[in-house]
């Protein structure tokens, strides 16, 4: 449980390149190894799917998952062909091969077919997952992520990423660095209900201790600027014993009352 | 000896006196160090509100200590009377450290089973100060002492879930480092509890 991809160290780095919750599949056999990496994947809020057999390459591409880790062995005489097609499902889809120590020439012959990226085992979990966060990255840099983040407005609200700062009315509202990425993580999926574990992963790059309020505190905290820099909108919304979820929304004297309660108080009750 | 025995009188009391107000003390720091978590990390002065009732605690040690060794024939026995003394001060002790921590490792948020156990401490001390105040009879106490053992059985059971919970996969190693340290603490903190209750139980059994 070393630093996960997603920690935001010091002073720079946001969280992963790659999607909010990346899909992987894993085909691979070796139930153990298997069995490690789709709970390191797991930890770091992305989904593993387990594919203990090489499915159809038609039947990968439906499942659009955004990353493939395969171990080529297991398919013997097919590798190379399978290899080929399923590095051509998408030109979004990281392809890293993770097999037994292999030759120069099969591993230029891989990445050739149009692998990503390719690991020889035994190898750590911690680094699997980081080879599919760089292929990923990789993957899209032609596309989003080159592109400056944008703005985005949501009621008297402006979220500047370039400024690492919230704005209204052409004030800054003085966010940490905490406090903004919680914003902008909430501000990216307005609407949705995002869960208290789901922010801390995103925003600390951790799992999320059971018990703890850090999400709840920084929530009060970012709800205090908000509301003294825009009184009459209320943009943070409480979703009890589940998480937060992003709106603006002008108040009126009826729902204001209604909508300002205190952290979710769920994880009060354990067993 | 009617002249002898009045003049210990007053040196009873002093004893009574000085435990009755160790048990406020404890109370009063066990319910600062629930309402200090509770708001963190705004807790304001309350670290500082901790620190005065540990030095409170201390200078009330030392005068019972100081009258333990200027007295002559005491109301209960001299071993009971400094181990009760001491017991009483570790429970504070470990209530400001718990405190103190929060700020030292720079605690961005309370964790649930954190106030989970200052509640526990807090009914342990109140059910301590309660039994001290009514020590000079020696009656009627057991209640208290079987209520501490039970809270010092349930912060046992919240420590042991919290430490679990929080070697879990993928947590902050740091998070890790810091809140077990003050699960241990808190703990401690109701042992002490404990460990007061059983001394004065033995205190009661000698006087009954």
């Amino acid at each position: 449980m070393a630093d996960g991809p997603h920690l935001a160290t010091g002073g720079e780095a946001t969280p992963s390149a790659g999607p909010a919750a990346a899909r992987v599949a894993i085909i691979d056999s070796d139930s153990g190894f298997v069995r490690v990496l789709s709970k390191r994947i797991g930890a770091v809020g992305w989904r593993a799917q387990v594919l203990g057999s090489a499915p159809p390459p038609e039947e990968l591409r439906a499942m659009r998952q955004h990353a493939i880790v395969i171990d080529v062995a297991m398919l013997g005489s097919e590798a190379w062909s399978y290899l080929g097609r399923i590095c051509s499902i998408s030109a979004s889809q990281a392809v890293v091969v993770c097999t037994a120590p292999t030759s120069v020439a099969q591993r230029v012959r891989g990445m050739r077919l149009g692998a990503d990226d390719w690991v020889t085992k035994p190898c750590h979990p911690e680094e699997v997952l980081a080879r599919v966060e760089a292929a990923l990255r990789a993957r899209q840099a032609g596309a989003a992520v080159s592109e400056p983040p944008q703005a985005v407005v949501a009621g008297e609200l402006e979220i500047r990423p370039d400024m690492f700062e919230a704005v209204v009315g052409g004030r800054a509202l003085g966010l940490t660095r905490r406090e903004f990425e919680l914003i902008q993580l909430l501000s990216a999926s307005e609407g949705r209900v995002i869960p208290r574990e789901r922010i801390y992963e995103r925003v600390w790059g951790y799992a999320m201790a059971h018990g703890d309020r850090s999400v709840d505190v920084f929530v009060r905290k970012l709800r205090k600027k908000l509301e003294a820099a825009s009184p009459g909108w209320r943009y943070v919304h409480t979703h009890f014993g589940v998480g937060y979820r992003f709106d603006a929304q002008e108040m009126d004297t009826t729902t204001a009352a209604a909508d300002e309660g205190e952290p979710p108080e769920a994880s009060a009750s354990l067993p | 000896m009617p002249m002898a025995r009045l003049s210990l009188v007053p040196k009873d009391r002093e004893f009574f006196n000085l435990f009755d107000e160790a048990g406020t003390n404890i109370l009063h720091a066990a319910q600062l160090l629930g309402r200090l978590i509770k708001q963190w990390p705004d807790a304001g002065g309350l670290g500082r509100e901790i620190l005065i009732c540990e030095q409170e605690g201390d200078r009330i040690t030392h005068d019972i200590i100081h009258r333990l060794n200027s007295t002559s024939v005491t109301p209960i026995d001299r071993e009971d009377i400094h181990a009760l003394a001491s017991a009483l001060d570790d429970i504070v002790d470990y209530t400001e450290e718990a405190a103190d921590f929060m700020g030292l490792y720079n605690i961005e948020a309370p964790m649930e089973q954190a106030l989970q156990l200052t509640g526990v401490l807090e009914d342990a001390c109140r059910n301590i100060a309660q039994a001290l105040s009514r020590l000079r009879g020696f009656q009627e106490l057991n209640h208290y002492f079987v209520e501490v053992n039970r809270l010092e059985n349930e912060g046992d059971r919240i420590t042991r879930e919290a430490l679990a919970s929080l070697f879990r996969g993928g947590i902050d190693p740091m998070i890790v480092i810091k809140w077990k340290d003050i699960f241990e603490r808190l703990e401690q903190a109701i042992d002490a509890c404990e460990h007061v209750a059983n001394i004065l139980e033995g205190i009661v059994v000698k006087h009954t």
